[in-house]
């Protein structure tokens, strides 16, 4: 739950998903649900010589389960409170 | 649970397909007139897109022997794709999870027109309406079916453990950072002490309602006397 309450604060800003079979794509972060399922607006592919065909696609709607990394704006991170959560969570667990 | 595109033949006598309705399967939306492309293979014309709960169906129109389905689960990612130099028509453009993590990624170009069609390890799959204007929509039931499919829980996986101890569930109330643990307050209360007290509540609540009846028969009983 602590990453869906992260993600749901990075809505509006500009995020890169890299899939599982290594397609990156870099879009608006538009929503994020419960599994993570992430949808992405204004999107376009990281590299667009090996996918050429998903140049036209503006927004796409990713499965949480297919997605490997979500890189982040440097300044969509507050790592105290990153801290603060992650160790709330440890303790709970 | 099956990965991937397989074909798809159980219909009923109208032509809709055969949904699991005992495990609550429902249909979300059917569009006619809808071509399918699956890979690089060539489009296959009208037919009927099904749009199940659990799963899209695609219907040939003119032979009822084909047809193909996959299941939401398998569906990694859906978008509109509107841009000609991508493909010629405005389609649902979808990729597919075969289960097959080795060669995923290459496999969409190994696919040709001309090799016979091997379902289990098509990746992409665009639907194209003949009318466009119904893209946005059907993207939208897409999205919520997706959510009504989350992965199936893994046997092997540790179990997330939602049950705080209590001195956590003070400090989460108490609230330096309540943005954050108000989401985790409705797990604490329904695993970790909310069962027990259900079951109580629910058998305090059923109400001794006999000495209604009584005064139900009495009356009856003194109406009778009346008539006598």
């Amino acid at each position: 739950m602590l990453f869906f309450s992260y993600f749901k604060d990075l809505v509006g800003g500009e995020v890169t998903v890299e899939l599982k079979n290594d397609l990156a794509i870099r879009g608006t972060l538009h929503s994020v649900d419960q599994y993570l399922n992430i949808k992405l607006e204004n999107t376009r592919v990281v590299d667009q010589d090996k996918y050429p065909h998903m140049l036209s696609v503006r927004n796409c709607f990713i499965r949480g389960s297919v997605v490997r990394y979500v890189q982040l704006p440097p300044d969509g991170v507050d790592i105290e409170l990153l801290h603060d959560a992650t160790r709330r969570e440890a303790r709970g667990g | 649970m099956t990965y991937g595109i397989r074909p798809f033949t159980n219909r009923s006598d109208d032509g809709a397909p055969i949904l699991d309705t005992n495990n609550n399967e429902r249909l979300m939306r059917v569009q006619p007139n809808v071509s399918i492309v699956l890979g690089n293979h060539a489009p296959e014309s009208n037919g009927t897109l099904y749009i199940s709960s659990k799963q899209v169906v695609w219907l040939s129109d003119a032979d009822r022997a084909k047809g193909y389905a996959v299941d939401f689960v398998s569906v990694s990612l859906h978008a509109v794709s509107r841009d000609p130099e991508a493909f010629e028509s405005p389609c649902i453009y979808t990729q597919i999870d075969t289960g097959d993590e080795d060669d995923e990624s290459e496999s969409s170009d190994s696919e040709s027109s001309e090799t016979p069609m091997d379902l289990s390890k098509i990746t992409e799959m665009r639907l194209v309406p003949s009318d466009p204007t119904q893209l946005d929509t059907i993207f939208e039931v897409f999205c919520e079916c997706a959510e009504l499919n989350p992965e199936p829980v893994e046997e092997e996986e540790e179990p997330h453990n939602w049950i705080f101890s209590a001195d956590q569930l003070g400090a989460g109330i108490d609230g330096d950072i309540p943005e954050w643990n108000d989401i985790q307050i409705p797990f604490t209360i329904g695993h970790a002490n909310g069962d027990d007290d259900l079951a109580s509540s629910v058998l305090e609540l059923q109400i001794n309602d006999q000495r209604f009846e009584d005064a139900e028969e009495m009356e009856s009983d003194n109406s009778d006397e009346h008539h006598h």
